[in-house]
């Protein structure tokens, strides 16, 4: 048998000889093929299955091995494997036989007919095989970081970030964890239904002690894999948790997709947008969704009196920081249209002189673009010379914080891929008020309410996992259950991911300072979806 | 369980067209079955809500939906691996069944996830389904999408309450046929032209 070749079929739709898996779905008279036709599309990645519509309209069971082979005399009396809402148990045991002819015949082990959305797949009896091994072993592996009385998880903070920050994001974790942990109530007794007791041990939930191990990563950015694996092996983690980066958060991310590890919502200037990439979940794009933003701005003239694209663009930024990604996005977006974009990347070290100097290569007709953190917009002096449309980056600049001389004020337009702050007051009250009661000081606001957030979706996706400890599904249940949470939503006016997303923040708005002073802002646009 | 919002849809002095549960029988063991699906009458105010076409033109549904050829509308979002991939390609056989009548209908799906589903991403999904110029997907803000989806009375909550329910109207001010579960392409043509005849001939007879 091909190495891969089950999994290939399963996540691919691609046949071991290369051809595109095909399936057909008889009632409709209707063929699927290759990715569409591939097992994940439905049944996911974790083989747990998925559902769609408010009554269960469609339940898609679970397929991961334990769930086709455990024997049904072992549920009758007591159900053993962990509780899927919509698993599918009233049928006997599949085995190979009838499982392959499921597969190609559509029936259920009984011979009952499966449901009009699975389709009927031709595969030859080395493929089935193939497949059946894959099924076989999805999930029979143990998690990393699960013992019966711990759940481990681990923050991952880069060199590069801001202590002050680290100190702040950790106050708020280290509190959310001690919370958790305040009453470990045990292991739930194993819920019995009368009669059948159908759902009796698969119900079982045991309460884990959360451990959280803080990662800090050091020296260059080559090396921090290296370190992560490291890590991984000394304190095996489920998953990893919030986060910090500064200006490079690739190898992190590439080290979750490598390890198949959850990394939910890290706090990233600039996240990696690989849509292939399965295992890190994203706030939002950050400054690349500002990219998209001002792009859409400049493209449809939204800068100007006139509604006429921009004729050029200078952009300024920190080689190496956030910014540059987000410039290289700009062009990219802006090079279609025919617009010309000039990139001015500071030198190292250059200060306030090197700050002036890039911003006086703007001529009058630019939009000049600011990817620049809070000490180089304080540089900026004057503003005589400037364009008359400027666009900074909230993110970088420190929202309605960043220091900009006065008189830029007047003339900048920030992105602001956040909730307004006179319209998130309720959105961050919680969060505010569970940090006053326990005395953590906010030091950054955005910051320390994000992981807050971040640290109540992982809590309300553990329960709604019940023992179901499986990687791939923490992440299902995060894709299908964050547009749930409508209030506590921190910084964003709403979270919003489905199977298959990975950033729940979509959008943002261009805003102004309302005055010379202080840090009230005026929205000259609606949230914009870029 | 979920079950205390039901589906029902609101029947307005209509009778329901009849439940259609389709069920070959056979000698043999277990035969395929043809689609589940449960068809009702119902009339809807088309909402006043602003929504953008997949061209990136932004339009009125009303205008859209009432330029006087007959609808069939669904509810969609492209990042759906499940249930939206049969939803459409049964809209796209549907219209290759239609042949030449093509021309005169009018193919909508409304995305019930503007924000991920912008222009460039709707355009790419219709193209997928070989959308032709009839064929129409329209994404907007999260509150028009809403308004839509209130209307229409699929919205259950968030995306996961998302059902396959297709709607077919032969003409402006005529009730909707409204058409729960997985419909196949044959009998969707089959109740397209017979919404179509009967409502030529409710014309005819003024």
């Amino acid at each position: 048998m091909q190495p891969g070749a089950g999994e290939s079929i399963y996540l691919r739709g691609v046949l071991p000889s290369g051809a595109p898996l095909e399936g057909k779905r008889q009632a409709a008279g209707l063929t699927t093929t290759g990715a569409d036709a591939a097992c994940v599309g439905c049944h996911q990645r974790s083989g747990l299955g998925t559902y769609e519509g408010y009554n269960f309209d469609v339940t898609i069971p679970p397929i991961a091995g334990p769930y086709l082979f455990h024997s049904r005399e072992a549920h009758t009396q007591e159900a053993v494997l962990p509780y899927v809402p919509w698993m599918h148990s009233n049928r006997d045991p599949y085995t190979d036989a009838t499982l392959a002819r499921a597969i190609r015949e559509g029936l259920d082990s009984q011979g009952r007919p499966l449901s009009a959305l699975m389709p009927r797949f031709a595969l030859s009896d080395a493929d089935m095989d193939a497949l059946i091994e894959y099924l076989k072993q999805l999930g029979s592996h143990p998690a990393p970081g699960v013992s019966e009385r711990e759940l481990h998880f681990a923050t991952v903070i880069t060199p590069d970030a801001d202590p002050a920050r680290r100190k702040a994001m950790l106050d708020v974790m280290d509190h959310y964890f001690a919370d958790k942990n305040l009453f470990p109530i045990g292991n739930s007794l194993p819920l019995r239904t009368s009669g059948h007791g159908q759902q009796a041990k698969s119900m079982f939930m045991s309460h884990r002690l959360w451990r959280l191990h803080v990662w800090d990563l050091t020296g260059a950015a080559s090396t921090w894999g290296a370190q992560l694996d490291a890590h991984m092996e000394r304190e095996p983690v489920f998953a990893l948790v919030s986060g910090l980066g500064g200006n490079n958060w690739a190898p992190v991310h590439q080290f979750c997709q490598r390890r198949q590890l959850p990394c939910l919502f890290p706090n990233v200037d600039a996240p990696l947008d690989n849509s292939h990439d399965f295992y890190p979940l994203y706030f939002s794009r950050g400054v690349l969704l500002e990219a998209d933003l001002i792009a859409r701005q400049i493209a449809y003239g939204a800068h100007a009196a006139s509604a006429a694209p921009a004729a050029s663009v200078l952009q300024v930024y920190r080689p190496g920081d956030g910014g540059e990604a987000a410039a290289l996005a700009l062009a990219a977006a802006l090079k279609p249209l025919g617009i010309p974009v000039r990139n001015q990347p500071l030198a190292p070290a250059s200060g306030a002189k090197g700050v002036r100097e890039a911003v006086g290569q703007a001529q009058k007709s630019d939009v000049l673009v600011l990817w620049l953190r809070p000490a180089d917009l304080a540089d900026l002096g004057d503003a005589a010379a400037a364009p008359a449309v400027v666009y900074t980056s909230g993110v970088m600049g420190g929202l309605e914080q960043a220091p900009l001389p006065a008189a830029w004020r007047s003339r900048v337009r920030m992105t602001y891929p956040y909730e307004l702050p006179e319209k998130r007051e309720l959105r961050v009250k919680y969060a505010l008020s569970w940090f006053s009661i326990r005395h953590i000081p906010v030091v950054d606001e955005p910051l320390q309410v994000n992981t807050y957030i971040a640290c109540g979706l992982l809590a309300e996706t553990l329960s709604h996992m019940a023992d179901n400890l499986v990687q791939p599904f923490m992440i299902e249940m995060l894709q299908t259950s964050a547009e749930r949470r409508l209030i506590n939503t921190g910084y964003y006016p709403h979270l919003v991911l489905a199977l298959n997303q990975h950033f729940a923040s979509k959008g943002g708005y261009i805003v102004h300072f309302a005055r010379p002073e202080g840090a009230q802002l005026v929205a000259d646009s609606d949230w914009i979806v870029p | 369980m979920l079950r205390l919002l039901g589906v029902a849809a609101p029947l307005i002095g209509l009778a329901a067209v009849g439940a259609a549960f389709s069920q070959e029988s056979s000698e043999q063991s277990a035969p395929p079955r043809a689609s589940h699906s449960f068809m009702s009458s119902a009339q809807y105010t088309v909402p006043d809500v602003r929504l953008v076409r997949d061209d990136g033109k932004a339009v009125a549904l009303p205008e859209e939906m009432n330029d006087g050829r007959p609808v069939v509308l669904n509810f969609i979002y492209t990042t759906c691996s499940t249930i939206c991939p049969l939803m459409s390609q049964t809209l796209a056989q549907f219209d290759h069944e239609l042949g030449a009548d093509r021309g005169r209908v009018h193919l909508m799906s409304i995305s019930i996830d503007p924000e991920e589903d912008t222009v460039a991403r709707l355009h790419a999904y219709a193209q997928k389904f070989h959308a032709g110029p009839e064929w129409q997907h329209y994404t907007g803000t999260a509150q028009a999408s809403l308004t839509a989806q209130r209307a229409f009375n699929v919205w259950r909550g968030d995306k996961m309450g998302h059902s396959s329910v297709t709607f077919v109207r032969a003409a402006p001010g005529t009730p909707w046929l409204r058409i729960e579960g997985f419909v196949t392409p044959g009998e969707l043509l089959q109740q397209y032209h017979h919404l179509l005849e009967q409502s030529g001939a409710t014309v005819a007879t003024r």
